[in-house]
């Protein structure tokens, strides 16, 4: 123990730069996987929170089998209580309204499930039952109570205070008979139910609701709960049941299932992010190799004379890795701090993103023990072959004037490992033998083993690519310059490690363009055409046909197109029921305002239209035609009103609207087969001539208030989603940039190496008459050298990589986006590898140059 | 003189080491007999090239004979396994060589009772032992030291030190003073040869200076890896003379 203490401890603290960058690279890693994998959490958590606000704890839910606004009569709750396996039963009525005297939104709320409109929501509730199903956080005041005269309210506290509104004052709310009193009894935090609608929520006695807004002997929805000792069998049989007895009106299900629908609507960006944590733990791990390379080096004589003195090869190797667990540890710890900071940041980029508050989750413990188990089992791995090599230094290394690398073997055969784990993680990749919610964890270690993969390979091609290069090396640094390029093999292993490093930064790179330019390409063509016509309209009201005429009175007003989202149901080509949005338009004035982005296949775009104007048919997106191999003229079923309809698919089109569950019908379908007349917002084309500004203004003022619209520029609008987008995409620049700056403070560690080793030789060179310039030039060669490998080696590592992310992401999530080639990621990439290059050896180089031709000669 | 003191502490017996060299195979040592006594100081000498450091290395046990065996009191260095190697120049073989070689992380006292640490011993248990060492070499007011706080000539010492603190059956030295001006140099054999007649160590000294071989009681002269002639400097008047005479021969003799 005093051994390894004594050993250990002060050769990390001898070398502090590299103990640091080392321990740093590693909490870089740790940091980056607790970081993304906190945020992963808390997003899925606060996403799951807004649906189990409204049935925390129920088993089952029963709705109407017709989906979207349709209710259920009250009678069936005694049916259901009737049920044995029933334990109790919780009405609800969902209201939706407003506060007369609120102004209207002034901003569209954008969030990564589309837009939201403020409002009010109102839970009609059984004051007793309820919070079998729900838990309310009471604040203040009192919960509503069974009998009291008049009608009673509980808020949400944040809302009440945006209101300016206490317990004990009134809440007036818009009805369809007018304005109605509520008392405010009492108000509930922000949490469980409280989360819904942003908090703009609250809970009424069932009687009051449905005599104020006429609903009288109506329910939206049914809670069940089961016997507190059932199985999940037995939840299972008491669904059938429910649904065998209740019939074909009704839907019996579980509510998680639409918890993990939200949940995959994240997908996505979480797979990019677990991803980009796989890289920076191969980054982590890489350069805790380069740096514990470098140390056996230069400690070769050290470890000889030690194994002169009596130390067995296992001793020393253990030595070597005593230091890595050390230096893993403290970098780990270190690690999980950075990361917790880390977190911080990364949550509020996401609730932007989400446009919903997410609480900090408690960190569990076990996820703190495993981020510092991975730091600490990646440090040992990643020093695992230095410390091989220091039990390979024979006594003699002692004797040695100057410590020789061991190299050989080892590095001749890596290629073969470096082959076969690219081999398996394009597998893994493109074929995805695993189910969807393994590839979130296996997604980083796959990258990991990629990028392992690709450097192995390194060593046994460097030789030709230096072959391949000489030329133009000669060409751009004379004579001295082909003296630094021939260095390259020499010392093997140093340059396989600079390349890796520079091929890793650059790859990373050239990524993370790659997918940025793929991606926001076929949005911002997407939002260009969707966010189409000049101005948006939007109300927290249900706008019914009344408000599209008057929009067209207002001067300027070319059409208003009216559109309506409805949440559905269709069923898959294998049978498996799934929800759906049904967006429905009014084709033609549709058309005058904007246009369908089809997808490449569709010859005729107007013969589409009207088919679809036509009724019976709608356009599918590019994401449901590639999930489920529909085509033009494929028919399917959409759960209707009436029951479920076939419709056909007249046009496959590009939307990702709701991540692409989206299907588009016409205006009447929507009132012959949902029995909805209103839009959820109108898309307007102005007159020519007439300015947007303008026409807005006289919109606002004519019927703002009357008919509560929120007018927005499309132009403006788009220009807040596309920073939405950007921002969300900003996060993997910023890592791509780290990893690079780490990567590079990895090169100038290896160039400075390069010149303290070949101090005699350099001296020698002088002596006999090498100018300091063409010192220089010949340092800068070897540099530049690396860096055009690296480079080159790291654009075709990115190249290739981004077609396999590519191809791995629109398998999982259906869609079908355009690979775009990014050219200006290309030449800015190979600039990079070569500026970072040049710029690391500019140090060193200046060392070589000033190494006293004396001191070298006689270098000890 | 009984049997037990007459038998040699370290044998070597027909021993020969070749190196690949690229293509050509060099012959460094070419059937070396040659064997020390318990409490000799044999001095190797001759010029560069001669194989004298390689016949030390083999000696130590830092490599392996192409042919021959190494007998380090009946124990058969030459066979044994790195593992035993190792364990026996732990506790059986000093080295002292013409880099310094010491742990710069570590104190003069830690680096001289590193062997000790390495086989898992408690330093205090040897107290008296490093006490009189550091004493021997002049060094118990640098104890605390580091080797970039000392003199080229104080490290020697420190090394010096650690190669007796585990009462060696040999101790070996490759140039000792190879890097020291002639005083300092001078001062180092003079401590080795105390180390022999005060603690009745048994030193060989791999060195091409005539100076430093003269505190020996024998001489050995190897040339293009064979031995190819002997002194008893015990024996020899003058013996110092002589020994310059016959390294200027050998070296005239040199290409």
């Amino acid at each position: 123990m005093r051994l390894l203490r004594l050993i250990t401890l002060r050769s990390l603290r001898a070398r502090p730069f590299r103990s640091l960058l080392s321990g740093f690279a590693i909490a870089l890693g740790v940091a980056s996987i607790l970081a993304i994998g906190i945020t992963n959490r808390s997003a899925l958590e606060a996403v799951t929170r807004v649906f189990e606000g409204t049935s925390g704890r129920a088993d089952l839910i029963i709705t109407s089998q017709e989906g979207g606004e349709q209710g259920i009569p009250e009678t069936a709750l005694s049916r259901v209580r009737t049920i044995r396996g029933a334990a109790a039963a919780v009405p609800l009525l969902e209201i939706k309204t407003i506060l007369p005297d609120e102004a209207p939104e002034s901003q569209i709320g954008l969030s990564f499930f589309g837009s939201t409109m403020g409002g009010l929501t109102l839970f009609g509730i059984d004051p007793l039952e309820d919070p079998l199903a729900r838990a309310y956080t009471l604040v203040e005041g009192r919960f509503l109570e069974e009998g009291t005269g008049g009608y009673q309210v509980v808020l949400v506290e944040t809302f009440a205070e945006e209101q300016e509104l206490e317990v004990g004052d009134k809440l007036n709310v818009l009805t369809p008979d007018g304005v109605e009193r509520f008392d405010i009894v009492g108000l509930m935090a922000k949490e469980g139910p409280g989360q819904v609608n942003n908090g703009a929520f609250g809970v009424v006695p069932l009687l009051a609701a449905q005599e104020v807004f006429g609903r009288l002997g109506e329910l939206d929805q049914i809670d069940v709960l089961a016997e507190e000792s059932a199985s999940a069998e037995s939840v299972d049989a008491l669904r059938a049941d429910l649904q065998a007895r209740l019939g074909e009106d009704y839907a019996v299900t579980f509510p998680a299932a639409q918890g993990r629908r939200m949940a995959q609507m994240l997908g996505n960006y979480q797979i990019g992010l677990n991803f980009l944590s796989g890289i920076a733990l191969f980054i982590g791990a890489f350069l805790i190799y380069n740096a514990f390379a470098m140390t056996v080096v230069e400690r070769t004589r050290e470890f000889g004379m030690l194994r002169t003195v009596g130390l067995t090869r296992t001793q020393v190797i253990t030595q070597v890795l005593a230091e890595a667990a050390v230096l893993g540890l403290l970098g780990s710890l270190a690690g999980v701090l950075l990361g917790l900071a880390m977190s911080f940041g990364l949550s509020r980029l996401m609730e932007v993103m989400l446009n919903q508050e997410m609480r900090q989750l408690t960190l569990p413990v076990p996820t703190l023990i495993t981020s510092v188990a991975v730091g600490v089992s990646v440090t040992l791995l990643a020093a695992l072959l230095p410390a091989t090599q220091a039990g390979r230094i024979s006594p003699l290394e002692a004797l040695r004037i100057q410590g020789r690398s061991q190299e050989g073997r080892l590095l001749r055969n890596a290629w073969k490992i470096g082959a076969g784990l690219l081999a398996m993680a394009s597998v893994v990749l493109i074929a995805n033998p695993f189910p969807f919610d393994v590839q979130f964890r296996l997604g980083s270690l796959t990258v990991f083993a990629l990028f392992a993969g690709a450097t192995l390979m390194i060593p046994a091609s460097v030789q030709h690519w230096q072959q391949a290069t000489r030329p133009l090396t000669r060409r751009l640094y004379g004579t001295s310059g082909s003296l630094g390029s021939g260095n390259l093999s020499r010392a093997k292993l140093r340059t396989t490690l600079t390349v890796a490093a520079l091929m890793v930064g650059v790859a990373m790179i050239l990524i993370v363009r790659t997918m940025t330019e793929s991606f926001s390409g076929d949005l911002r063509t997407w939002i260009e055409s969707y966010v189409g016509g000049d101005l948006f309209v939007a109300s927290s009201l249900p706008m019914h046909a009344r408000v599209g005429r008057h929009l067209e009175s207002i001067p300027g007003v070319a059409v208003a197109a009216p559109v309506r989202y409805l949440e559905a149901e269709w069923r898959r080509p294998d049978g498996a029921d799934e929800p759906v949005t049904f967006m429905a338009i009014d084709p033609v004035p549709h058309s005058q305002v904007t246009s369908f982005v089809f997808s490449e296949s569709e010859a005729d775009p107007e013969a589409a239209v009207a088919r679809l104007a036509a009724g019976n048919s709608v356009f599918i997106s590019s994401v449901l035609a590639e999930k489920n191999g529909l085509a033009v003229g494929d028919p399917i079923q959409l759960k209707t009103r009436g029951g479920w309809r076939p419709f056909v698919v007249a046009a496959v089109v590009v939307d990702f609207y709701n991540q692409g569950q989206v299907v588009q019908g016409s205006w009447t379908d929507l009132r012959r087969f949902f029995g909805a007349e209103d839009a959820s917002a109108y898309l307007i084309r102005l007159t020519p001539g007439f300015e947007a500004s303008q026409v807005r203004q006289a919109i606002e003022d004519t019927y703002g208030e009357r008919d509560r619209l929120t007018v927005e520029s499309n132009a403006e609008l788009k220009a807040r989603i596309f920073r939405l987008m950007d921002q969300a995409f900003s996060l993997f620049d910023v890592l791509a940039v780290i990893a690079l700056l780490v990567a590079s403070l990895g090169i100038f560690n290896t160039l400075t190496m390069n010149v303290l080793e070949r101090t005699r030789e350099i001296g020698m060179l002088r002596a006999i008459g090498m100018g300091g310039r063409q010192v220089l030039l010949m340092i800068l060669s070897e540099a530049g050298q690396m860096g055009l490998i690296g480079g080159g080696l790291g654009l075709a590592l990115g190249l290739v990589l981004s077609r396999i992310f590519f191809i791995s992401m629109n398998a999982m999530s259906g869609y079908d986006l355009a690979f775009v080639l990014p050219l200006g990621g290309l030449v800015f990439g190979l600039v990079v590898a070569l500026a970072v290059s040049h710029l690391a050896a500019l140090l060193p180089a200046r060392r070589a140059t000033s190494i006293r031709i004396l001191d070298a000669i006689h270098y000890e | 003189m009984p049997e037990s003191a007459r038998a040699p502490v370290l044998e070597a017996r027909s021993l020969a080491k070749q190196y690949q060299l690229g293509e050509i195979l060099v012959d460094a040592l070419a059937g070396v007999d040659f064997s020390v006594q318990r409490g000799e100081f044999v001095a190797i000498m001759g010029p560069s090239g001669s194989g004298k450091s390689t016949l030390l290395h083999l000696l130590g046990g830092l490599d392996r004979p192409s042919s021959g065996d190494v007998l380090l009191s009946e124990l058969r260095l030459s066979e044994l396994s790195d593992a035993q190697a190792t364990l026996a120049r732990r506790r059986n073989i000093g080295f002292v060589f013409q880099f310094f070689n010491l742990l710069p992380t570590l104190t003069a006292e830690e680096n001289i009772t590193l062997p000790l640490l390495i086989d898992g011993k408690d330093p205090s248990d040897v107290a008296d032992r490093l006490e009189r060492l550091l004493a021997l070499v002049g060094l118990a007011d640098r104890r605390h030291h580091r080797p970039d706080q000392l003199s080229g000539g104080e490290q020697q010492r420190v090394a010096l030190a650690r190669a007796l603190i585990t009462e060696p059956l040999i101790v070996l030295a490759d140039e000792p003073t190879g890097n020291l001006d002639t005083k300092t140099g001078n001062a180092i054999m003079e401590l080795l040869r105390r180390s022999c007649d005060e603690l009745s160590q048994t030193i060989i000294v791999v060195s091409h200076d005539p100076r430093a071989s003269a505190h020996a009681d024998r001489v050995v002269f190897l040339r293009d890896g064979a031995i190819v002639e002997q002194l008893d400097l015990r024996q020899l008047p003058g013996f110092s003379d002589r020994l310059g005479r016959i390294m200027s021969t050998l070296e005239g003799l040199e290409v």
